[in-house]
């Protein structure tokens, strides 16, 4: 047998290694990428920075386990650059798998920012500086709800407290008081934000998408109903490194893992690695189909 | 390395799925069931929990919503699927669900998903304002008269049809390869958040 024709009937284990090996060793031994914003995550973060101080950053955690490494980063690198400008947040999650998610972001971001808090003011509190609503259904009943009082929509918060008596929601009674939805998806749940809160109630809507989906949402940046999107790992990469460059900025110099941007070196090898793949299988079926004619 | 079990059993379990790679094993069907099992049983309590209690239970043991009691008749109506002589009954709750969801969707997907889209693809003077604007909005009218009409089948593909329908098809044919690539990047992000778990939380080789 010829090496081109051996070369096409290679066991597809052997990808799988060389793939393992490619993935592994730059995370072992990273060589250092410096992520550049793109116009779709640098005008969501802009849109982010720039918004009126009384509006409230709402961050739906649509996402489930599976998919935690690519949108993960995104809500925790959103967590971190809102409570470094000071917003107020509120989470919720239209999957229930997220539930767990949605909390473990939380639950990280405000212990880096408590544990290096001097004042009462620094400090990020539970009610007053965040709220977590949690999860309830249909989609349809909390979207169009939320339209009108959110307290009615979450009656409690994830943690039982009711939450007509939390002081965040003193000023955060319905979508008017929303600055900007984020809903961090791998479904079509973004879509289902524009659909409601966008075209019914004009609330702007963010978009933090699995790179699967990504090229079917970009017709949504076009037309402006997404305000701006982080498209994968390396859209989160990118929110990460612009909150990292805010947090210059502000004089905080914290040593904050993140996860997208330590990706990135094992990305760029893989990439590399399967285009190559794609050239030799290429070459080779070409070179075996001219000799069987 | 971790001394945490939880961390452990994932481990494990992330090794269990990836034996299936080399071939299917019983680790990999254990870790497969053990995790259909799993999150059912966590949707099940979560419904439970914050959508049943609160919402039916608590609101009619307390003789507040009294009429929540005929939503539930009707919401289990489902379950006469199971009895072949009354299953004609599961159309109620099905009707119900189609006639609210369907007129609660369909005018606002109409609006948000083809007028609002129809507009994006319109090209006006003020485009022009910036040279890149412009093309590109010059670009994307093009591609979706071309790929619409290659998609028109009342007529042969034929005259003006034919070549308008060939620059549709290098659209489409765009659009796979961002899709491809797209998803390329997808499933190596994934494996890549597997592996940090592995060498990181795991095994402590990466901080």
């Amino acid at each position: 047998m010829k090496f081109w024709d051996r070369l096409l009937r290679i066991d597809r284990r052997w990808l799988y290694a060389i793939i393992w090996l490619v993935v592994m060793i730059p995370l072992l031994f990273p060589f250092k990428i410096k992520p550049m914003a793109m116009p779709p995550v640098t005008r969501l973060f802009n849109y982010i920075d720039t918004m009126p101080e009384d509006k409230t950053l709402v961050i739906s955690v649509d996402y489930t386990p599976d998919i935690q490494p690519e949108l993960h980063p995104m809500c925790i690198a959103l967590l971190r650059h809102a409570f470094a400008n000071h917003r107020k947040v509120g989470l919720l999650t239209l999957q229930v798998m997220g539930l767990g998610l949605g909390e473990a972001a939380i639950r990280q971001v405000t212990e880096e920012f408590n544990s290096r808090a001097t004042t009462h003011e620094d400090s990020i509190i539970n009610g007053e500086d965040y709220v977590y609503w949690g999860w309830t259904t249909p989609i349809i009943t909390i979207l169009l709800g939320m339209g009108e009082r959110i307290t009615n929509v979450f009656p409690v918060d994830y943690y039982g407290h009711r939450t007509d008596s939390l002081p965040i929601m003193a000023q955060l009674k319905n979508y008017d008081d929303i600055g900007i939805v984020v809903s961090i998806a791998g479904s079509s749940i973004p879509i289902s934000w524009v659909n409601f809160a966008n075209t019914q109630f004009g609330v702007p809507i963010g978009c933090g998408a699995t790179a699967v989906s990504a090229a079917d949402y970009y017709p949504y940046l076009n037309s402006g109903q997404f305000t701006g999107m982080m498209a994968g790992m390396k859209g989160a990469a990118e929110y990460e490194q612009l909150v990292a460059d805010k947090f210059d900025e502000l004089g905080i110099r914290w040593e904050l893992r993140r996860k997208g941007t330590e990706a990135m070196s094992s990305q760029t090898a893989a990439h590399i690695a399967i285009m190559i793949f794609i050239i030799i299988g290429n070459i080779a079926f070409f070179i075996t189909r001219r000799r069987k004619k | 390395m971790s001394a945490d079990p939880w961390t452990w059993i994932a481990a494990i379990l992330t090794l269990a799925v990836f034996s299936f790679l080399y071939k299917e094993n019983p680790f990999y069907r254990f870790a497969e069931h053990l995790f259909v099992g799993v999150a059912n049983g966590y949707a099940i309590t979560f419904y439970w929990h914050r959508v049943l209690v609160p919402s039916l239970i608590n609101p009619v043991a307390s003789g507040e919503k009294l009429w929540l009691i005929a939503v539930a008749v009707i919401g289990a109506l489902y379950f006469t699927r199971f009895i072949p002589k009354i299953s004609w009954l599961v159309r109620i709750p099905i009707a119900v669900m189609l006639g609210y969801f369907s007129g609660a969707y369909i005018p606002r997907a109409i609006d948000a998903q083809i007028l609002q889209q129809l507009r994006a693809t319109i090209v006006t003077r003020s485009m022009f304002g910036n040279w890149q604007f412009g093309l590109w909005a010059v670009i994307i009218a093009l591609g979706v008269i071309a790929t619409i009409t290659y998609f028109f089948f009342s007529a042969e593909q034929k005259g003006i049809l034919k070549p308008v329908s060939r620059i549709g098809i290098i659209f489409i044919m765009v659009g796979f390869g961002a899709s491809f690539g797209y998803t390329v990047m997808a499933r190596i992000s994934l494996f890549i958040g597997r592996l940090q778990f592995l060498l990181g939380d795991w095994l402590g080789l990466i901080h």
